[in-house]
């Protein structure tokens, strides 16, 4: 009786898991494997190539510029989302007037899908035609290039990329707000905590479980955002937005480099682990 | 009971008769563009029951990864496959396709034009059969050049690039002043592609790709191209004449009246000339050189492949030979593709038919003549499609306002990054 207790939660642990194994496990293990081999471009045949492929990245100037803009990439978005989603989440937890029509529309950018939300905005950005440039000329200001200039592109990217990730991760963390008990700040209150006090001392170190877990996924999320810059930039302008995941792709799909593909998304994936060992292990706590 | 013998008679006939006669029907494949496939696709299925013909149409951005990843899996499916020709080599040279001169005869490879010929052989073997070809002239509104005050061309005629650059800005117009034109005075239709765009350097005297076939340093950065996409850069950042932006398609808004003049393909004169709502004046004269360079037309194109792991080889070439010669070749000009026949038999119809007799139609002549001077195909070269997708972004770059050299010497890198694999 006592044995077949024990089967159960790993009963219900199963589906999740098969399905962890076969889109997730899986795949990487493929991937790792592929990229220890070269396609023959005349033949076809698959030849054990070891290191090679890694080694031909490692040389190619094209894959370190990709990882330089990723690196910059999720250097700003991860904090800027999170901090916006904090300050999201604090605002809605309030019991303000009127906040339950903001509670009803801002996780509105969650409801619509990535691909139609990039096709969205790269219609309002464009220089010609595009609301936000339309807006601007009325305002007597200059139309930009939003996904066409250096300067502008990756700001853009990053634009898009928060305009549902804040809404979506705000989400978990007003969960964490919530689970906050009540007395514990008011107890602060009477011991005269200020506002201040109050959300660095007892909010922060309480979310600090969730904002671990958020950390996590949005860095993993935008390291392998994809549709966005497909969508708009394509790379573009210059390689200014040509994320590791979009020249994985590149390579791949396009060029039928399935090598050079396998071996980068590989040490991409050995990125993001150690990224995120690191936020775990920085978030870590005792309880 | 009755009741119960009719089921068991509907489904022993579907079950078990049914698929006896299907057996004998072979269903290939073909991968291929948009274009109107119905009629070229009707016919051959009458002429042959035994075959029948399943077309994925699909964008042109999409068909090439299409190919690269299909072909490149070795999956037998698709069959048949539509191949932009600068493509014949690098998919040959991976063993993709099927060579194909058993199928055909010496008449019929003699009446293909023989550079559709070279285009979709690899090293002497064909490939890929012609089944278009093509040329490009400039198409204007004779209206924007009214408003302008100025004189429209002959079609005989051919504009220099530097007039093209006086004109066009003066054609671009702000209605409603809300700091974009609403009339814009020129565009390349494939306005980021090297099919069309690889005629500016060759004005010039530059060159596509090295004589190996895989370099491009000092090639695609060489003073004609930095002159030639100097120009292009002038066009969209300085004179302002052409928009940029996204890419779209130019002869929509030509017919709009929204844009004056654009270098494109004669498939747009049927497609003018039929259109009943059609509430502009056109013309066209010849493709545009540079005054000190000399005369350089675009020309590619659509041959058509039998993928080599095809299971159905044998329906596969039967249809590849039907539409690229004789009756299906001339179906396939008049009602397939509207692109310029491969066929000299099909391009002789344009003198002898009456429907060329007359103007607008009789442009196509225009187009056929100018098919003869100086058509400068695309870069011959196993590693084409990463050539070609890597100048794309850079001239989307350049058109909207990236640095001409800088642009250049990238693409230089990426493209020698890319062809490095090709010479291992």
């Amino acid at each position: 009786m006592r044995g077949k207790q024990q089967i159960i939660p790993y009963l219900f642990l199963l589906p999740a898991l098969i399905l962890l194994i076969v889109f997730n496990l899986l795949p990487t293990i493929a991937t790792a494997v592929e990229s220890m081999f070269v396609i023959s471009l005349r033949s076809g045949d698959r030849v054990f190539a070891g290191f090679a492929n890694y080694n031909r990245i490692f040389n190619d100037p094209i894959f370190w510029k990709s990882l330089q803009v990723t690196v910059v990439f999720s250097l700003i978005v991860n904090p800027f989302q999170i901090t916006l989603a904090l300050g999201l989440a604090m605002l809605i937890n309030q019991k303000l007037p009127g906040i339950g029509i903001f509670r009803s529309i801002y996780l509105l950018p969650v409801a619509v899908s990535l691909n139609v939300t990039a096709i969205v905005w790269r219609l309002m950005l464009d220089k010609n035609t595009g609301m936000i440039n339309g807006i601007l000329f009325q305002l007597g200001i200059e139309r930009q290039p939003f996904l066409h200039s250096t300067d502008l592109a990756l700001w853009s990217i990053i634009m898009i990329a928060s305009w549902i990730g804040v809404p979506l991760w705000s989400l978990f963390i007003l969960a964490g707000l919530q689970n906050i008990p009540e007395p514990v700040l008011e107890a602060a209150k009477i011991d005269g905590a200020n506002s201040w006090q109050s959300f660095t001392r007892i909010t922060l170190p309480l979310l600090r479980r969730v904002l671990a877990f958020v950390l996590v996924a949005d860095t993993v999320a935008n390291f392998l955002l994809f549709a966005p810059i497909l969508l708009t930039t394509q790379g573009g302008p210059q390689l200014s937005t040509n994320l590791i995941l979009y020249e994985t792709y590149r390579r791949g799909f396009l060029y039928g480099d399935l090598g050079a593909s396998a071996a980068m998304l590989s040490v991409m994936l050995i990125i993001v682990f150690l990224i995120v060992g690191l936020e775990l292990y920085v978030l870590r706590g005792d309880d | 009971m009755f009741l119960k013998r009719l089921v068991f008679l509907a489904l022993f006939f579907l079950l078990v008769v049914a698929p006896s006669f299907a057996q004998d029907v072979t269903t290939i494949t073909w991968l291929t563009l948009g274009w109107p496939v119905e009629a070229i696709i009707a016919e051959f299925e009458a002429q042959n029951p035994d075959i029948k013909i399943e077309a994925e149409q699909i964008g042109f951005n999409d068909l090439f990864a299409q190919i690269q990843v299909r072909l490149g899996a070795r999956s037998p499916l698709p069959d048949v496959i539509a191949v932009d020709v600068p493509l014949v080599s690098g998919y040959a040279f991976r063993n993709w396709l099927l060579p194909l001169d058993p199928i055909f005869t010496g008449d019929e490879v003699e009446d293909w034009l023989p550079a559709a010929v070279n285009a979709g052989s690899y090293e002497g073997t064909l490939y890929a059969a012609p089944i278009s070809t093509s040329t490009q002239l400039l198409f204007y509104n004779k209206a924007c050049f009214d408003r302008a005050g100025l004189m429209p061309p002959g079609a005989d005629d051919r504009l220099t690039w530097e007039e093209i650059a006086e004109i066009a800005p003066q054609m671009t117009f702000d209605d409603d002043g809300d700091g974009t034109p609403d009339v814009w005075g020129f565009i390349w239709e494939q306005m980021v592609r090297i099919y069309q765009l690889q005629a500016l350097p060759e004005s010039l005297g530059g060159a596509a790709i090295g004589e190996d076939g895989l370099t491009v340093d000092s090639v695609i950065n060489s003073p004609e191209w930095i002159e030639a996409f100097t120009y292009y850069y002038n066009m969209f950042n300085v004179w302002n004449a052409a928009p940029q932006g996204e890419e779209f398609w130019p002869a929509d808004i030509f017919e709009t009246g929204n844009i004056c003049m654009f270098v494109g393909g004669p498939w747009n004169i049927p497609r003018f000339a039929n259109n009943a709502d059609l509430d502009i004046e056109w013309g066209v004269s010849r493709h545009p050189y540079f005054e000190d360079g000399v005369a350089a037309t675009p020309t590619g194109s659509w041959h058509i492949g039998v993928n080599a792991n095809s299971e159905n080889v044998e329906a596969a070439t039967r249809f590849v030979h039907f539409i690229s010669t004789g009756e299906g070749a001339e179906l396939w000009w008049r009602e397939g593709s509207g692109d310029f026949p491969a066929q000299q038999s099909v391009l002789a119809l344009f003198a002898t038919e009456e429907e060329f007799d007359e103007l607008p139609m009789s442009y196509m002549r225009t187009a056929a003549d100018e098919a003869t001077v100086n058509p400068r195909p695309r870069a011959v070269t196993v590693g084409f499609l990463e050539y070609e997708q890597i100048l794309q972004n850079i001239f989307q770059d350049i058109r909207n306002g990236a640095h001409v050299e800088e642009s250049l010497n990238l693409a230089v890198q990426r493209i020698e990054s890319e062809m490095a694999k090709y010479r291992e």
